[in-house]
């Protein structure tokens, strides 16, 4: 199976030399494509760290990241961005939606981004809609969502790049327990039906009840990682 | 089109905020449009005052009359100049003068003055003589008529028809000449000088009583456009300027009014360059606000695949529709007021230019440039502005970004 995530000897550390805190540890993983898989751990483990540095959104202090076979370390800034946009979706515990953009809007940015013509944007903010139960919400500002809808639309919104990998940080940390349930769902039935693969970053029990694969962090180490 | 309506909602997040922007902005272009317009009426009227009264928009004389005034250095064939002047399609009117220095006495006393010989009618078009008349009547043609200023004729101390008797030397022999006048008329142009000194005649009679021809001192022209007057290369100054004839235009006998105006000019540029900085400062600080809530948005959107280049643009976009609805604001504002002073005109008080009192308001100049040129440089000037704010947002790192507000 192919990789989608190649991490080799990551570190990250924060602070200067007196006081360091190490986030990321030597750590090294792989994850191939269609994986369902939470990363999990204590607070301060290091799990976000993972994911910001998974994703391109930080750089590590030591170590690689390999993304479809790219060293994302090598990229420059405005290539790391339409890698980002091409090949990662992101879901973030704090839905994170542009607030004057609506909830079509916020999903078509991305496909804006991407070039997409107007016609198929339109298209596919419909199908991306539809996908995750939100159809006739729309023309809804953030503000006019629930929580849980507003993060069907970050899961629609990660999705709409037709990426290889979707980081979902803590996704469901402010969602109650049903919506949280049926979000979980929606990713699941992504992941199972549309082969998209998905990385968590959680607490959730009922996250880790559902991923194929844990990757248990402590102290910015891999300390467990097994397969279902 | 989502960048743009993007943009446009950002500046709704703090209406207050970019309502204030907007309003230090339109208050700018509006004070300086109200500004510009004043500097130009405040030229045009000082313009108007110095060239309008008796000096015309541009003078030709013999080479060296202008240095003392020296009534023997005549243009001794004006004929050929006029024709030259005529054949000039930008020229409007010409009046040609005797000017000659000499005694003015009445019954009761005397002194000293400098006597015009004018063409009465050609004169209308290119001075205000006539509009000067506080008493009596303006010049006919006739030869005992004499015009004075009201300080020479309480000097004098004469009235309509008295008379007065005019001693002049005569032109190349020296000889003295008198010649009886009734006063016909008084005059009173608000400069002191003038009222106390000039005293004019018809130009026939001067000519007989200087004992010339047809020979004149000076010719005065008038311009269709007053502006072509100030051009040293124009083309009527460059063709009659040659031998002993000298043309010249109203700025090269009032260097001192020149540099006035060149000045006046400077105040706009000045006033501009203040008003533009403080409207910049405006600008950055109102993106830095704006940019500095919105940290957090801005790190998730280039999580999500926003470059750089895709913040800067987002950020001047905010920048140019601050920029476009002031210069829309700033300019009706600008409008109405420099409208409103250029038919009521703003009170300035008493003043004098080249000796003339000038007692009003200046009525402000509403000029198309106004409408283009300086929102043209409120526009380039926001994003100028605006470019230091968008290269801050572009630099955010993401991971710091979703760190920090979270």
């Amino acid at each position: 199976m192919e990789n989608v995530i190649e991490t080799c000897d990551l570190c990250r550390y924060f602070g200067d030399q007196d006081i360091r805190v190490k986030a990321l540890e030597h750590v090294s993983i792989e994850i191939t494509r269609g994986e369902f898989t939470a990363v999990i751990g204590p607070s301060g483990s290091g799990k976000t760290t993972l994911l910001h540095l998974v994703g391109g959104l930080d750089n590590p202090t030591a170590g690689q990241v390999l993304l479809s076979g790219t060293n994302i370390a090598d990229m420059s800034g405005a290539a790391l961005s339409d890698f980002r946009r091409d090949h990662i979706g992101f879901v973030f515990q704090a839905y994170n939606l542009i607030p004057v953009l609506s909830a079509s809007e916020n999903i078509e940015y991305i496909m804006l981004l991407q070039g997409v013509a107007a016609a198929e944007r339109q298209r596919r903010v419909k199908e991306m809609l539809a996908l995750v139960g939100l159809e006739g919400l729309g023309e809804r500002r953030p503000r006019h969502l629930s929580g849980g809808q507003q993060q069907r639309v970050a899961v629609a919104r990660a999705m709409a790049s037709n990426p290889d990998l979707i980081l979902a940080d803590e996704p469901t940390a402010n969602l109650d327990s049903a919506t949280g349930i049926a979000l979980l769902d929606i990713m699941r039935d992504l992941n199972q039906n549309h082969g998209m693969t998905f990385v968590f970053s959680t607490h959730d029990q009922k996250i880790m009840d559902r991923a194929q694969r844990l990757i248990y962090l402590e102290d910015g180490q891999v300390v467990r990682d097994e397969s279902k | 089109m989502l960048f743009l309506k993007l943009a446009w909602r950002n500046l709704f997040r703090n209406t207050r905020r970019t309502l204030l922007t907007v309003m230090l902005i339109s208050c700018s272009l509006a004070a300086l449009i109200i500004t510009d317009g004043t500097v130009v009426g405040l030229v045009e009227m000082m313009e108007n005052t110095i060239t309008r009264t008796l000096t015309g928009e541009g003078q030709i004389h013999h080479k060296n009359f202008m240095d003392d005034f020296d009534s023997d250095l005549m243009i001794n064939n004006p004929d050929s100049v006029i024709d030259a002047i005529k054949a000039n399609s930008d020229v409007m009117a010409y009046a040609p003068r005797i000017m000659i220095g000499g005694m003015i006495a009445s019954s009761y006393n005397m002194t000293g003055g400098l006597i015009y010989g004018v063409h009465p009618e050609r004169e209308l078009n290119v001075s205000r003589i006539k509009d000067a008349l506080i008493a009596g009547e303006y010049l006919s043609g006739t030869d005992l008529q004499i015009l004075m200023g009201k300080g020479m004729a309480e000097l004098l101390d004469v009235t309509l028809q008295d008379r007065i008797v005019v001693t002049v030397a005569q032109i190349g022999t020296g000889e003295t000449r008198q010649e009886l006048f009734r006063l016909s008329g008084i005059l009173e142009f608000g400069s002191r000088e003038m009222d106390e000194r000039f005293a004019f005649i018809n130009l026939a009679t001067a000519q007989r009583l200087v004992a010339t021809e047809d020979g004149v001192h000076q010719i005065v022209v008038r311009f269709h456009d007053p502006a072509l007057a100030k051009n040293r290369e124009h083309s009527l100054y460059k063709s009659l300027t040659h031998g002993d004839i000298e043309a010249m235009s109203w700025l090269d006998f009032n260097p001192s009014i020149s540099s006035v105006i060149q000045i006046s000019n400077f105040v706009t540029v000045i006033l501009g360059v203040v008003l533009f900085f403080i409207a910049s400062l405006g600008v950055i600080n109102s993106l830095f606000m704006s940019i500095y809530e919105r940290i957090h948005e801005f790190g998730i959107a280039k999580a999500v695949g926003t470059t750089p280049g895709n913040i800067i643009q987002l950020v001047m976009l905010e920048a140019l529709i601050i920029a476009v609805v002031s210069c829309i604001l700033g300019g009706i504002l600008g409008y109405l007021s420099s409208s409103w002073f250029s038919v009521h005109g703003l009170p300035i008080g008493e003043f004098e230019v080249s000796g003339i009192a000038i007692d009003g308001s200046i009525k402000t100049k509403v000029l198309a440039q106004q409408f283009i040129l300086f929102p043209a440089y409120i526009v380039l000037l926001t994003l100028a502005a605006a470019l230091y704010p968008a290269l801050f947002a572009s630099r955010i790192v993401p991971a710091v970004a979703l760190q920090r507000s979270l």
